[in-house]
């Protein structure tokens, strides 16, 4: 399996705890530019890339919703013509509630979009304010509906928790409001206070509280338990689906899987001869623009790596991985390699072996730093 | 041939940090054309990384220049950088002594400081002439008049005439060097005369060995003089003399009058102790210069490899510090929590840092120190005596018949306005208030007797917070006398790290038991289970903090261009474990060991 991403580095303003590469000051002639080189950047992988065929393709962000829905479908188009993506790919858009709107999403799907990610995070205004989204509870509401509407039937909603003016009533209201929009997919994310974030700015000079490590853990736990009892399994630390509905492309990263990743920062993980080369694009805007191949970083992942890569990312997913498929693909055994370790985290209660199939447990989970550097 | 006396100049610069010493000093040399400009680099004189750095001076040295005077003559300079804190006035006062004058430089900004005034004291104990000149001329702040009068005021100097200058942008520099010739006597002494050559520092080189930078006081040395160091008694023949260009360069003679440096061939810098008077064996002086004292160290503490693999590479690094550094001293112990390691003894905290600094700069070790000891004296219920500088070694109290703590005399100088608060400090610190004199109105020198174990924790940054900077202090060794002390141990999980014991004055151990369990609850990171912290006296517990437990440790989003970043956090978790020591079941950051020195 392979996927493709798409990074559109747009928003209306920056979210407060975002570290990820957007502009929010960029004039149409711009955003035109960009779509000019991420076509320019296909046409430059389509040629080396014709033996791939690709399952997923996810058009991230930033946000890919608040540019016009034209861009989108010739990003689209040129997509197509470069590259061969299988008839029933997962094709998935990420949405901000406050810029949809029916035409946008009547676009979408006419261009073959056909999973909408929504960013709702919270459902409690005060906790939106304070962490710098545009839109409140009601606008994702809508948006939501909306999306049902113009014919999503498969649809993620985003949400944060451990944030400023948080509480437990809060949080426990918004996976309330949510469940009863039965999305088929929520993803739910503990805040990771980033540096060089005005959150971090704000938390650094006192102006915000954060809740400690045993209140997010706590709000972690909730969370897990509401919404497992409301027929959402839990099959990624923080990701959630009803059976069948598991995000394919983000499956495809976890399973260590090869990916193309076209826009500026965008990373790319694509086996050339015999190694897994992973590299990222420049995040330099005017860079991305005169040069599309221009790279930041590019790493060839050695054979070792490659398998604690594989670990580190499999260990996410709630099923772990099965050991027969570890032995195919490195030509070794995990419970070999790794005997002298297995022992005190099997000990601990982080890990379970059954059957073909290795994975952490709950607690594990939980611990899965620990784990990982052990393994290390 | 001997240069002429009367056309010798020898002196240092006083000056606080920051207000322009080397600065001033890297102009002189450019201005008399001793340094090349294409070889200029910022702060000759300061040649170790940390020196420069910490814009501190640790080791002397001495550049020798020459200068055309409008008189026509032309006139040899020996300037003589002089280390500055209170760990090193023993240094700087050898340093002084060497000289017959000293540039104090004042920043036009910032007016007198504390710390310089004691090294203008200390200056005029040697009988020094000193020359004021205002730095920072050029600055919009700058209040030259008022820094005159604050001159005139503290020291009781005159200052009307002191030159004002910008040594960084080189006004002025020249009126400097000319009121050194018409101001600085020139040398006394007589090339004939019996040799007297003052050590006021020595370094070791691996080819010439140690080194004892000199000024010769009377009479003559040249290579092959057979030389006998009056203090130690021990002789050598010297294998070169020289001066400092300031590059060392060899010269045929150092005579009377003149500043240089003696090699020959000695192993050790213990031989070449700073302070030692250096004369010829056949004929020589007999009496040694005033103002030698051995420099023994004071406080101590464990340094351990942070890996144990690394013990021998710390031992070779310490033998090699230990040639160049005649106050520092070192032997093997072992510890329970951090294995084997060595204990080390240094003139005073400065000293213990710039050594640790220089171990894990020079020599590359990564180090876990434990917190600082003074000597205490025991006396043992069967009448043997005792020498304790590792609290771990203290023997159990019911054999302990008295202990005795050293006590040490301290001048504060303070501006008038902080005499209330530091009064307070020193008493805290178990001090005992000797007397207090006004040295001019708003300036004032406070005595106490302050045990040395109060001082070696936090004395001096409490001083300097309080002062808002402006107190100095410095102190000295008076007696030894009986004290109510007691160890004070740390269980970590139950179990006891000797590492973290100290030994403290029984009224204190209660407040200080606290605050380390409370520091080391801050710093030993929350494990996968709940730690207790306990503070104790013998078998009885009087403090407890508790590290809760970690429960959640895991990246919540990890995506395609997450994936090298989460791979580097790991191994930054991983190397973070392995630099953690062991203590029973839990897992101790080195800086923990030190927690006794961070409490407020």
């Amino acid at each position: 399996m392979s996927g493709l991403y798409i990074h559109i580095p747009f928003c209306k303003r920056k979210c407060n705890y975002c570290d990820f590469i957007s502009f929010t000051d960029k004039a149409d002639c711009f955003i035109a530019s960009y779509c000019d080189a991420l076509k320019k950047e296909m046409s430059f992988y389509s040629q080396k890339l014709q033996s791939y065929s690709f399952d997923t393709v996810f058009i991230g962000g930033g946000t890919p919703s608040v540019i016009d829905e034209k861009f989108i479908s010739d990003i689209l188009f040129s997509l197509k013509q470069n590259f061969n993506i299988t008839t029933n790919a997962e094709i998935t858009i990420e949405a901000n509630p406050g810029t949809l709107s029916e035409e946008k999403l009547l676009s979408y799907r006419k261009t073959g979009i056909n999973r909408l990610s929504l960013g709702v995070q919270s459902m409690d205004d005060k906790v939106l304010k304070a962490i710098g989204r545009i839109h409140n509870a009601v606008e994702a509401i809508k948006s939501f509906n909306l999306a049902r509407k113009c014919g999503f039937d498969n649809i993620n909603i985003d949400l944060m928790y451990a944030l400023p003016m948080q509480t437990d009533e809060s949080l426990l209201d918004t996976l309330n409001k949510v469940i009863t929009l039965a999305p088929e997919h929520i993803s739910a994310y503990s805040l990771i206070l980033e540096e060089r974030t005005k959150l971090f700015d704000m938390y650094e000079q006192g102006k915000i509280v954060l809740p400690n490590d045993d209140e997010a853990y706590s709000l972690h736990r909730k969370c897990i338990e509401y919404l497992t009892q409301n027929g959402y399994s839990r099959y990624e630390i923080s990701n959630y689906a009803k059976s069948g509905r598991e995000c394919k492309h983000n499956l495809n990263y976890w399973q260590n899987g090869e990916y193309l990743g076209l826009g500026i920062a965008a990373h790319s993980a694509i086996r050339i001869s015999e190694n897994l080369e992973r590299w990222s694009n420049t995040s330099i805007f005017d860079d991305y623009i005169q040069n599309p191949q221009a790279e930041e970083t590019h790493d060839i992942i050695l054979h070792d790596e490659e398998i604690f890569e594989f670990v580190m990312l499999s260990l996410r997913k709630t099923e772990g991985f099965s050991l027969s498929s570890f032995k195919e693909r490195f030509n070794e055994s995990f419970m070999e390699r790794y005997s002298d370790k297995l022992k005190k985290l099997i000990d601990k209660g982080w890990i379970i072996v059954s059957d073909d199939w290795l994975r952490l447990t709950d607690g594990g989970l939980d611990m899965q730093n620990e784990v990982l550097t052990e393994l290390l | 041939m001997a240069y002429s006396r009367e056309l010798i100049r020898n002196f240092s610069i006083i000056a606080h940090i920051d207000h322009g010493k080397s600065t001033l000093a890297d102009r002189m040399m450019e201005l008399t054309d001793t340094v090349a400009l294409r070889d200029m680099e910022n702060q000759l004189l300061d040649t170790m990384d940390i020196e420069r750095e910490r814009g501190i001076t640790i080791k002397s040295t001495a550049v020798r220049m020459f200068y055309k005077h409008t008189d026509g003559k032309t006139y040899m300079f020996n300037l003589i950088d002089t280390p500055g804190h209170v760990d090193f006035t023993y240094e700087v006062s050898r340093s002084l002594a060497a000289c017959e004058g000293a540039v104090l430089v004042v920043d036009a900004t910032q007016g007198i400081e504390a710390q310089t005034l004691a090294n203008v004291y200390l200056a005029l104990d040697n009988s020094l002439e000193i020359l004021p000149v205002i730095n920072k001329i050029d600055l919009p702040s700058a209040q030259p008049e008022y820094v005159i009068k604050e001159i005139e005021d503290v020291i009781g100097i005159p200052a009307e005439d002191a030159p004002q200058i910008s040594a960084k942008n080189g006004i002025n520099v020249d009126s400097v060097l000319a009121q050194i010739v018409d101001l600085v006597p020139a040398p006394q002494g007589d090339e004939n005369n019996p040799l007297q050559a003052l050590i006021f520092d020595s370094i070791y080189d691996n080819f010439k060995g140690a080194v004892s930078y000199v000024r010769v006081k009377e009479g003559t040395v040249k290579a092959g003089t057979r030389i006998k160091f009056m203090a130690t008694g021990k002789e050598f023949d010297v294998t070169e003399v020289g001066v400092f260009t300031p590059a060392p360069k060899p010269t045929d003679s150092l005579c009377a009058g003149e500043v240089g440096y003696i090699a020959a061939s000695i192993k050790s810098v213990a031989d070449t102790k700073v302070g030692d008077t250096i004369t010829t064996a056949q004929n020589g002086a007999k009496e040694p210069l005033p103002g030698y004292k051995q420099a023994n160290p004071m406080v101590f503490c464990g340094i351990y490899p942070a890996d144990g693999a690394y013990y021998e590479n710390l031992r070779d690094a310490l033998d090699k510090l230990v040639l160049n550094d005649a106050a520092l001293s070192f032997e093997p112990e072992t510890s329970l929590a951090l294995g084997f390691g060595f204990r080390c003894g240094f003139l005073g905290l400065l000293h213990m840092e710039i050594i640790q600094e220089r171990l894990e700069r020079e020599f590359d070790l990564d180090l876990v120190t434990t917190a600082p000891s003074v000597i205490y004296k025991i006396k043992r219920t069967d009448g043997e005596e005792m020498l304790l500088d590792n609290p771990s070694n203290m023997p159990p109290v019911t054999e302990i018949e008295y202990m005795e703590e050293p006590l040490v005399e301290a001048h504060i100088m303070t501006p008038s306005e902080y005499v209330g608060t530091i009064m307070e400090l020193c008493q805290e610190k178990r001090g005992i208030f000797i007397d207090m004199t006004y040295i001019e109105e708003t300036r004032v020198n406070i005595k106490y007797e302050l045990p040395l174990n109060e001082i070696i924790y936090d004395f001096f940054d409490q001083l300097k917070s309080r002062s808002r900077g402006y107190a100095s202090y410095d102190y000295e060794l008076k007696k030894y006398i009986k004290s109510d002390l007691v160890k004070l141990d740390f269980l970590l999980n139950g179990d006891m790290c000797d590492a973290l014991s100290i030994i403290v004055h029984r009224d204190k151990a209660y407040a200080k038991g606290r605050a380390v369990a409370e520091k080391l609850q801050e710093v030993i990171p929350r494990q996968q289970f709940e730690i207790p912290i306990q503070a104790a006296i013998g078998g009885k517990i009087i403090a407890r903090e508790t590290v809760r437990a970690v429960r959640k440790d895991v990246l919540a989003k990890c995506y395609g261009g997450d994936i090298t970043r989460k791979k580097k956090l790991l191994e930054k978790q991983k190397e973070g474990k392995k630099r953690m020591r062991q203590v029973g079941s839990v897992s101790v950051p080195s800086e923990a060991f030190m927690s006794v020195l961070r409490i407020n």
